[in-house]
């Protein structure tokens, strides 16, 4: 599939939603996975969208790349916000999974659920740009589930 | 995204339609909240939501947290097998009562 770049604002994230569900249709996922994948996506666009652009009042774009090969499906966002980590955000723990939702924080579900729903997920830096990659098996490839 | 309510036997039902994520989950929030009734019961119907981030369990969150404070009962209908496993995984489904369409949901308030 040929890259696409979309304006970052959250009316347009559906755009990257299609892009995904079209990708993890292609590469042949089930359901779920691809449930999961669109969800992991969603997750990090929208706060690059918050956090990287809008509350710092920047205005900017959002790539997003699909490159498939026999095993996996990889995902790309990459984007010229302010350098943002989420695997540095602070992770919810199995404790705050538990906890009574009188007693729940706010944050930190969106990189749960991002981190739960993909095989792998990368962040990195390159030229003053935020790379985030959501790698996913592909099942033909008989590996592990 | 489309939210309709009305009252049938002492219950708000309120009906969403559309994706809950970042860019409707602030709309929900707003219509939602204010139509919690004081030790009442709500009833909220996601039948045609077939999609739902973070964001939207953030706004079931607050949801839950303003009918605990108002001394009202909240169920949820009609969960896709996607959202009840997001759910699941973040520890919300066992705080809220779930039926699988608004007729159970109705009776499991009654």
């Amino acid at each position: 599939m040929e890259p696409l770049t979309v304006p970052a604002t959250l009316d347009d994230l559906e755009i990257l939603a299609d892009f995904v569900i079209q990708a993890a249709r292609a590469a042949g996922l089930e359901k779920k996975p691809a449930y999961r994948l669109r969800l992991a996506v969603d997750e990090i666009a929208t706060n690059i969208v918050t956090h990287g652009y809008q509350e710092m009042g920047l205005v900017g774009d959002i790539t997003i790349y699909a490159d498939m090969d026999e095993e996996t499906l990889t995902i790309t966002l990459e984007d010229n916000a302010v350098p943002y980590n989420p695997l540095e955000e602070a992770e919810v723990t199995e404790e705050d999974l538990h906890k009574p939702l009188e007693e729940r924080k706010i944050g930190g579900l969106g990189i749960f659920l991002t981190l739960r729903g993909v095989d792998r997920f990368t962040y990195e830096r390159m030229n003053n740009r935020n790379c985030n990659i959501f790698t996913m098996r592909r099942p033909s490839s008989g590996a592990n589930p | 995204m489309k939210i309709s309510s009305s009252t049938q036997n002492d219950v708000v039902l309120v009906t969403l339609e559309g994706d809950v994520d970042g860019k409707t989950a602030a709309q929900v929030q707003q219509e939602v909240l204010p139509l919690i009734p004081e030790g009442g019961k709500m009833l909220v119907d996601l039948t045609q939501v077939p999609y739902m981030s973070s964001a939207g369990l953030r706004t079931l969150l607050l949801i839950y947290r303003q009918a605990q404070g108002k001394g009202s009962k909240i169920a949820l209908s009609g969960l896709s097998e996607d959202i009840s496993d997001t759910m699941e995984a973040t520890g919300f489904l066992d705080y809220f009562v779930v039926a699988n369409d608004v007729a159970s949901g109705l009776e499991a308030l009654a």
